[in-house]
């Protein structure tokens, strides 16, 4: 599973920076994640009365009605990868700190229930895993073996998720504000890397910086950093109006 | 950029008004220094405004040629780093495959 915290499969990308080892640790993780390839498990009475009810309906909510999800759901659909919830998205209860994670081998976003919080979590959460899934639907991301690739996925979702607003970094008791948003990209891209690869800190730290540059920015689909609701709402109808924009300059 | 009586605007001016006034916000000033570490410039926002309403009143040339260059500047802007990865011509092949316990349920 590629992408922020929460990794499961060969190389997730993880949700919420963690560090975690390769793919046996990666299983202790999501523990209720089979094994790459065997499929999942699930007693009949979890069909009719599912332990994840608050987790999907906060993912409900979200999906229509979040600005940031919106755009990157319609995004996607422009590129060819259409998202199905029941397909798409999976709650599960992780273990440790992780709060969710891109399965690029299924195509499918983890969402640690145990571990989100709150709509709000929820909602930056799933912002964070479709970018990674953006960022497989429109490009040949190598997230098992290039460490480059996931520096660079992980960068973007740090950028434009939200993860590094200065509320959310106040909370961490993380106090700076002059380029601060810059310093707190890079440490959780590093932070997310080292969730998924049993790497090195200098040699995430040095991936991280070889991409920064250019995937620092890359706004896409936004095509701005999106500080809050309002300017991922500009953002999604200048995506609305690309159209006009294009066919006029 | 598309010629004669079919062009139009890149973005109504309602756009362009709508980001010039987010732009010398104080809430996009303290977000721009956050990010930048400097303070946002907004004054191309308030020419390409002027630019569509001269546009729209009379249909300005001028307007229009000032309106093209300063849209073309923020794509090539956006547009001038080199990518990292290689950008896919089709989508994953197995983006919509059902997963392997549907496989089985089938």
């Amino acid at each position: 599973m590629a992408g922020a915290r929460g990794e499961r499969g060969p190389g997730p990308a993880a949700g919420e920076p963690q560090p975690q080892p390769q793919q046996p640790d990666a299983c202790r993780v999501f523990p209720e994640r089979p094994a790459q390839g065997k499929p999942p498990q699930g007693g009949l009475l979890s069909r009719f009365f599912p332990s994840d009810q608050k987790c999907q309906l906060m993912l409900l909510k979200t999906l229509e009605t979040n600005p940031y999800v919106k755009l990157l759901l319609d995004a996607m659909e422009h590129s060819g990868c259409a998202v199905n919830r029941e397909r798409h998205f999976s709650c599960e209860d992780c273990s440790g700190n992780v709060s969710g994670g891109f399965d690029a081998s299924t195509s499918q976003i983890v969402l640690c229930q145990n571990n989100i919080r709150n709509q709000a979590h929820m909602s930056r959460v799933v912002t964070h895993e479709l970018i990674h899934a953006f960022d497989h639907c429109r490009a040949h991301v190598d997230w098992f073996t290039n460490v480059r690739h996931l520096a660079c996925s992980e960068v973007r979702a740090a950028n434009l998720s939200g993860d590094c607003s200065l509320v959310n970094e106040i909370f961490r008791l993380h106090f700076g504000l002059k380029q601060h948003h810059q310093t707190c990209v890079r440490d959780r891209a590093i932070l997310s890397i080292l969730a998924v690869r049993n790497i090195s800190k200098e040699v995430a730290r040095k991936a991280v910086d070889e991409v920064f540059e250019s995937c620092f920015n890359d706004h896409e689909p936004f095509g701005r950093i999106p500080h809050n609701k309002t300017y991922a709402r500009y953002a999604h109808r200048d995506f609305q109006n690309r159209d006009r924009y294009y066919s006029n300059i | 950029m598309a010629d004669g009586g079919d062009w139009r605007p890149p973005r109504p001016c309602e756009a362009y008004r709508a980001e010039w006034e987010l732009c010398r916000s104080a809430g996009h000033f303290l977000h721009h220094y956050y990010v930048h570490g400097e303070r946002p410039a907004c004054e191309q926002w308030r020419r390409d405004l002027a630019s569509c309403r001269a546009w729209e009143e009379r249909r300005s040339a001028g307007a229009q040629r000032s309106l093209c260059e300063s849209e073309r500047a923020r794509v090539e802007a956006a547009r001038k780093h080199a990518l990292v990865w290689a950008p896919r011509q089709s989508p994953p092949a197995d983006w919509q495959l059902p997963l392997p316990q549907e496989e089985k349920d089938q």
